[in-house]
């Protein structure tokens, strides 16, 4: 069947709810069949979870740039500059929300709300002229998408209108409002993927309090090349360069008082980022506090390397946090191997924190009448497929589950096939 | 050639394994149907008891391991345990469990199942028998300080009677009060 020919048959277009990996692959794939899709994300810049990665497993590619698919081929060709800018049939929002959900299967009634779109991203050519005159103006990521800058009005100063009057594509509009747009779309395909965990409550580990304990996507971000410290391990608290590094797994994963559930990926990135450390930051250690390592399916090389490169495990459980003046930490802990507690003093603590839901799952599962596993989307038929979730509605990659991005590009290109099916 | 003699000693063994079928399967079921062992099963042995105790360092058997052995129905060795009434019930074992066992009333239980069995550290054993007796544990003496404050010899309106009546019918005074 030829494209045109599906295209020519369709009214309405197809929700995707999340730009990240998932939302975007399935934003493509439909759209390369002709399906036109409204791809909508809360965030300014699409990517999800992914922006903020330095390095995928199991690839351990640069997450900016994965291979995409059949018809964009080329590994290190970037997907979400290639897609979104060269695809019409994607009408991308960024900083956009859902205010209301109405409408019958088929044909939903959706509200969408977009914040106020200070940089027109279709004149912005990243020049730089107003990041220099204002502290407003920044650039997210050399990779986001839309390329633009983006406006901070709580940062507003004297050099913003400055920047206005001088930017010399006239991109800029500090009188820019939101907008309200309503529209009518066939199907709703669920990818607002998994966001991770703070574990404030879970006091024996200090998280919140000290400012050297972290999580492992707080982790990520500072060993990113792009991200603020330019990729060099140091301590929030002083910009002092890591020497020792201790990682604890299962912080509220399988544990009845926050999320009965494993969270799956935690054990694999954790691990990933220990390597990371290891091989390509010299001279840090790092240990590993686990009650289980669970590297499941193809990853468990991952371990395999970690002990090669001279990672430490340590089977038991971390009984007391101690922050000291000079700013690194004391960390009694129990091996229940060995039967015998240990004192070390680390620069970082690093919790692999539980993947929950995002936000405003539980009220978007209550509001298209979707059945809730764990709080993410429950498969409307196990023994059927995991992506159908209801009577056109599709939820694919971290929306049903904490996933890998092989996984949630295979689940995602499930739903793109499920959809175009229904409209043969 | 000298001939070799047959050794007729057993062979060496180098472990000393316990014999599953000798212990108590039954004390597993005994704990978990009571109202605090509901959970006892759910433990996967993480030991994150054991790093939030705060005194497990001295204790042969560490709380995760107590909590094994009532798993395997070793009953003996539980209720024969000192680790049993070391245990300071601070909680924080409980609290702090992942699969909501209760750590800290599953041994509250293991001390009266061993106090039923007539195995009472003599300190504890000492200090029940005080309470039983006197119907109060700290019992005020009539001394200089109390004289230097103020205060009379003794507490003015306490009445131990009630208590010491209610205790003697109770477990605690069948077991430790004086027989009548």
């Amino acid at each position: 069947m030829s494209p045109n020919k599906v295209k020519s048959e369709m009214s309405d277009p197809v929700l995707v709810i999340g730009a990240g990996v998932a939302g975007l692959t399935v934003a493509v794939e439909l759209a390369d069949s002709g399906v036109e899709t409204v791809l909508v994300d809360r965030e300014t810049s699409v990517g999800g979870n992914a922006l903020n990665l330095y390095k995928a497993f199991p690839t351990d590619d640069c997450f900016y740039c994965f291979e995409s698919n059949r018809s964009r081929p080329g590994i290190r060709k970037c997907f979400y500059r290639s897609a979104l800018l060269d695809q019409p049939n994607i009408d991308l929002r960024v900083d956009t929300e859902i205010e209301e959900l109405n409408g019958e299967p088929g044909s939903f009634e959706i509200r969408l709300k977009q914040g106020p779109q200070y940089v027109d991203p279709k004149k912005c050519t990243m020049c730089g002229a107003c990041t220099e005159l204002s502290d407003a103006f920044s650039l997210l990521s050399p990779q986001c998408q839309p390329q633009s800058v983006i406006f901070n009005p709580e940062k507003e100063d004297e050099g913003s209108s400055k920047a206005e009057e001088e930017c010399p594509t006239g991109a800029i509009d500090l009188n820019a409002e939101s907008t309200e747009t309503t529209l009518t779309v066939s199907d709703i395909v669920i990818a607002t993927g998994y966001q991770e965990m703070k574990p404030n409550q879970i006091d024996e580990y200090g998280y919140g309090q000290y400012s050297n304990v972290i999580t492992q996507l707080e982790l990520a971000k500072t060993l990113d090349p792009n991200g603020p410290s330019h990729g060099a391990l140091v301590r929030p608290s002083d910009g002092a360069q890591v020497r020792r590094l201790l990682m604890v797994q299962c912080v509220g994963s399988r544990d009845e008082n926050y999320h009965p559930f494993c969270s799956k990926i935690c054990c694999v990135f954790a691990l990933k980022h220990a390597n990371i450390i290891r091989r390509e930051r010299n001279g840090t250690d790092v240990s590993v506090v686990y009650m289980d390592i669970r590297t499941y399916d193809r990853h468990e090389r991952y371990y395999r390397e970690a002990r090669e490169a001279g990672v430490e495990f340590t089977r038991g459980r971390v009984s007391e946090v101690t922050p000291l003046e000079d700013g690194t930490l004391d960390i009694t802990l129990y091996d229940s191997l060995l039967d015998k507690y240990f004192k070390t003093n680390v620069d970082l603590l690093v919790l692999s924190s539980a993947l929950e839901p995002s936000t405003g799952m539980t009220k978007m599962i209550e509001e298209l009448g979707l059945e809730s596993a764990s709080g993410y989307v429950s498969p409307a038929n196990l023994l059927d497929t995991e992506v159908v979730a209801g009577d056109h509605v599709y939820a694919c990659g971290g929306a049903i589950g904490p996933a890998e991005v092989p996984e949630s590009v295979t689940q995602a290109r499930a739903v793109a096939s499920k959809i175009l099916q229904e409209r043969m | 050639m000298a001939k070799t003699e047959e050794k007729t000693v057993p062979p060496v063994t180098l472990v000393d394994p316990i014999e599953l079928s000798e212990l108590d399967r039954d004390f597993r079921e005994e704990i978990h149907s009571m109202p605090n062992g509901e959970e006892l099963g759910a433990c996967f042995a993480c030991s994150t008891c054991t790093a939030a105790c705060p005194i497990a360092n001295s204790w042969d058997y560490k709380p995760h391991q107590l909590v094994r052995m009532i798993l395997l129905g070793m009953r003996k060795e539980v209720l024969a345990s000192d680790e049993i009434w070391l245990c300071l019930t601070c909680f924080e074992c409980q609290e702090r469990c992942p699969q909501n066992v209760r750590v800290t009333d599953i041994l509250f239980d293991c001390k009266n199942l061993a106090a039923e069995e007539g195995r009472i550290p003599p300190n504890v054993a000492e200090l029940g028998k005080e309470l039983v007796e006197q119907g109060q544990l700290y019992v005020i003496t009539a001394d200089w300080e109390r004289e230097d404050l103020g205060l009379e010899p003794s507490l003015p309106g306490l009445q131990t009677e009630e208590v010491r009546n209610m205790l003697k019918k109770s477990r605690t005074g069948r077991m430790l009060g004086e027989d009548d």
